[in-house]
């Protein structure tokens, strides 16, 4: 496969990097910042992608080591992100169902890195148990039970907002 | 029955389709005596779903400058266009049983140059559709309000040569912006229009001589465009096209260019 097939199949990897960046980061500058390094990585690897495997889980796995050294440096530096910075827009669906979603996305933003990562890389990005364990770097019994407690936090979390929702609602 | 409830683990790997096909079978048969387990995985599905509503659009948005840049700053000795292009598996439809619109069109063939070379469709296709999905407005000469002269001076002036400025008001589609970019043959200039609802109808003008080309479709990943050759130049209307309706819009559009261009 020549170089240019293959800096084509990363382009062709941009939107589903961008929507689990901007998912995962909330916050879409962010987001952006990490896609536009894990490209340049990329790029500068593209030898060491071996044809025949998954583009996507190799691009996907260059995000997660990028993001994981950023947070790492970012906790040495005492650096807090707030997890709610900014929730993504959701312009296009009706009113109920922005608010309906919105629950989701508070939601979301109160789960652990850890449990979002890997509710989006199998929920959204519907990777295997493999791929999301590949990406991860741990085993996929990890994946497995990372991923029925983040369900599990996930639908407590948003029966919480909804009860919230309703009584605000009532008074 | 908290011996038969099913485990956490095989709930999750059902909602995800990572039971082979005969324990799949059992499970959705005890999920029928087993409510709450029914609920969870109801539950864990519509989570999914939401998770697609709120993020899937990201999926459709162009791709940020600075992201596109990364390609150009490793370009490894390609040819930046065809790097950038990368993005994009194009192909033209083909006569058999495609799209070409030749004869439908209803517009006057474009003249034939007899000795003319071929169109180049794929380096046309190429550079509009990249033009197209990095044409943010920042990047754009801006058109102040109906100042149309002023963007014909101002790409005449970057070209070399006259330039005529097409209008698609009547299709609600205002000029935003226009620029002028490197092109094989000499500066190419891109006119980009946009609705009331922002989205982008783009069209992109290169030197090119070559065989009148009457009015063809041609669909480059989620992008349609029409693409026509006359008197010395090529032309690509692109824009996101997401059903037939649409795609009668933009040829509309493309005839009305072609009218007011070729007078």
């Amino acid at each position: 496969m020549s170089t240019e097939t293959k800096r084509q199949a990363v382009v062709a990897e941009i939107p589903r990097l961008r929507r689990y960046a901007i998912a995962l980061m909330r916050d879409r500058t962010e987001a952006d910042d990490l896609v536009h390094d894990v490209v340049l990585r990329a790029l500068d690897k593209l030898h060491l992608w071996r044809e025949g495997t998954n583009m996507r889980t190799w691009l996907f796995t260059i995000m997660h080591n990028l993001h994981a050294n950023e947070m790492r440096r970012r906790s040495r530096m005492l650096d807090v992100v707030p997890l709610d910075a900014a929730p993504p827009r959701a312009e296009a669906a009706g009113q109920e169902a922005a608010v309906e979603w919105s629950e989701l996305s508070g939601a979301m933003g109160g789960l652990s890195a850890l449990h979002r990562q890997v509710l989006l890389l199998v929920g959204l990005e519907g990777m295997t148990y493999a791929e999301a364990a590949g990406v991860l770097d741990v085993p996929v019994g990890t994946v497995m039970s990372r991923l029925s407690r983040a369900r599990e936090d996930l639908r407590r979390k948003i029966d919480a907002g909804t009860q919230t929702a309703t009584i605000r609602r009532v008074k | 029955m908290s011996e038969d409830r099913i485990s956490d683990s095989e709930l999750n790997a059902l909602v995800d389709g990572e039971l082979d096909p005969a324990r799949q079978a059992e499970i959705e048969i005890s999920l029928a005596e087993d409510p709450d387990s029914a609920r969870r995985v109801a539950r864990y599905r519509s989570q999914n779903a939401g998770l697609h509503a709120l993020y899937d659009d990201i999926l459709h948005e162009d791709i940020p400058p600075k992201i596109a840049a990364a390609f150009e700053t490793r370009r490894s000795g390609v040819p930046q266009w065809a790097a950038m292009a990368a993005a994009i598996a194009l192909f033209v439809v083909g006569a058999a049983g495609g799209w070409i619109v030749r004869g439908e069109a209803d517009v006057e063939p474009a003249q034939q140059v007899a000795a003319g070379p071929p169109i180049d469709t794929q380096e046309l296709m190429v550079r509009a559709s990249m033009a197209h999905v990095v044409s943010h407005e920042d990047e754009l000469h801006a058109v102040s309000a109906g100042s149309k002269a002023e963007v014909g001076d101002y790409l005449a002036d970057r070209m070399g040569k006259p330039v005529r400025v097409p209008s698609l008001d009547t299709f609600g589609y205002r000029l935003v912006g226009s620029r002028v970019l490197p092109d094989t043959n000499g500066p190419a200039a891109q006119f980009v229009f946009a609705d009331e609802t922002g989205k982008k109808v783009s069209l992109y003008v290169r030197g090119e001589q070559a065989d009148g080309v009457d009015i063809t479709y041609a669909l480059a990943d989620d992008l349609s465009m029409f693409y026509w050759n006359d008197s010395g130049s090529s032309y690509a209307m692109v824009t996101r096209v997401d059903d037939e309706k649409g795609r009668e819009a933009l040829l509309t559009a493309a005839k009305a260019v072609y009218g007011q261009l070729s007078q």
